[in-house]
């Protein structure tokens, strides 16, 4: 399948008038005659536009995951919902990472507590002390 | 300090007990969804076709997850699947039995299972032959929404419903004009009546005919029509942004420089070179033919054009 909108030069979610602004003013006349085919009406055009939206989404994850190659992704499709290069790297790698740094904060936060109770239960003490002494001398 | 946020998917991911049967699911969902809307035949459909996996949490919040098309879900998944699946062949019969089980897959399922079959690395050839073993049909080509010949059943179906309603008014007022005539005829004599009549219907059966032998005209005019088309075609379309597009074939970004273009070239041009192919067959070798063509004539596009 190939991108109308992209081969018209309009953005997939124009309206109606610029959509047949864009079509009149197309010189290729074969595809002039499949674009009002398929977005003049409507209902054609929902229906387009569904798979158009589905097709974007799996060009995208294509070129997440580096299979603008492959064997089945090929002539219209390829060359229309292609997504530029994607340098976001890999997700499950970045779980990974958010994950082990996520064990790394918990660590330290156990680690953290213990020390906090341990100067607690000694300030705790050092209060009590300071009481009985108090209290005995008073 | 940093708190890590987790996505609900990856919260799944990380409380589920088999990573690879999570990912399995949310992508047998995200063909689910894409089969059209999801009762509650389908959902059962999927449970039984899962019974054997061993994620261990609901199905619901993933096919929440497959009806929003969360793209970042579906690329996690997708990874973890390519990474932790021996062989990619058990998870593609699941996703065809889902997508092809009850009729023909839909449009978007079509290259939703082609891009899994290239995910985990089954050639055309071989997918092809899966999807007929598990579908007992052979593999279609993807329908084309964007030709014009692929709404033009619809249009012959509005022009014959245009066509019906005419012909039910025309009855409608040829009745109308029997009942007039009839009633005319009440008041004059019996002969004259039958007389009448016959050559009323004589005449209908010739207009009949008439019009049976016009409607076979058009019909071939049509298909003719068609034909001429398909043959004017052009092969090749220059679009505006051709260099962005080439641009897109080698991978690289607005605004390459010529060495990365050349460097991007020769990495891909090694990768897909034919003779690296020539152990796996014919047409195996033939795709990588056509693969290294495009980045060739991409390549060499903005060398010329890529100051």
């Amino acid at each position: 399948m190939r991108d109308l909108y992209r081969r018209l030069g309009v953005p997939p979610d124009s309206d109606g008038e610029t959509l047949s602004r864009a079509i009149a003013a197309c010189e290729h006349r074969t595809l002039r005659r499949d674009a009002e085919a398929v977005l003049v009406e409507a209902e054609h055009r929902r229906e387009y536009d569904a798979l158009h939206a589905t097709l974007g989404d799996i060009g995208r994850l294509r070129s997440r995951l580096g299979l603008t190659h492959g064997a089945h992704w090929r002539d219209g499709l390829a060359d229309d919902f292609s997504a530029p290069a994607d340098l976001a790297g890999s997700h499950h790698e970045a779980l990974m990472r958010r994950l082990s740094q996520a064990a790394l904060a918990h660590d330290r936060w156990r680690r953290g507590r213990a020390l906090g109770l341990g100067l607690g239960l000694f300030l705790l003490g050092l209060l009590a002390g300071a009481a009985t002494c108090h209290w005995l001398l008073g | 300090m940093s708190i890590a946020r987790f996505t609900p998917f990856e919260r799944l991911l990380l409380t589920s007990r088999h990573q690879a049967d999570t990912a399995a699911l949310l992508l047998l969902g995200w063909v689910l969804v894409n089969q059209g809307p999801v009762g509650e035949d389908q959902r059962a459909r999927l449970v039984s076709l899962t019974r054997d996996f061993r994620h261990g949490h609901d199905l619901a919040p993933l096919l929440e997850i497959a009806a929003a098309q969360d793209l970042d879900a579906i690329q996690l998944a997708a990874e973890v699947l390519q990474r932790e699946a021996r062989g990619g062949y058990p998870f593609l019969r699941l996703a065809i039995a889902l997508a092809a089980g009850q009729g023909e897959p839909s449009p978007a399922n079509h290259h939703v299972l082609r891009f899994l079959a290239d995910l985990l690395g089954v050639p055309p050839q071989e997918f092809a032959a899966l999807y007929e073993a598990t579908s007992q049909r052979p593999l279609q080509e993807p329908a084309d929404p964007s030709r014009h010949a692929y709404w033009q059943p619809r249009f012959e179906e509005r022009a014959r419903r245009e066509e019906a309603r005419r012909q039910a008014e025309e009855q409608a007022r040829r009745a109308e004009r029997q009942r007039e005539e009839e009633r005319r005829r009440k008041e004059e004599s019996g002969k004259k009546r039958e007389g009448r009549g016959k050559t009323h219907e004589g005449r209908e059966r010739q207009e009949d005919g008439r019009r049976q032998r016009e409607e076979q005209r058009h019909g071939e005019s049509r298909d003719g029509h068609r034909r001429r088309e398909e043959q004017e075609r052009p092969r090749h379309y220059a679009p505006p942004g051709r260099q962005g597009r080439a641009l897109q074939v080698l991978g690289l970004a607005e605004g390459a420089s010529r060495q990365e273009i050349r460097r991007a070239y020769r990495r891909l041009a090694q990768a897909h070179h034919p003779d690296r192919f020539h152990a796996e067959g014919e047409a195996v070798m033939a795709s990588a033919s056509r693969r290294f063509q495009r980045i060739k004539q991409a390549y060499d596009y903005l060398m010329r054009e890529v100051s």
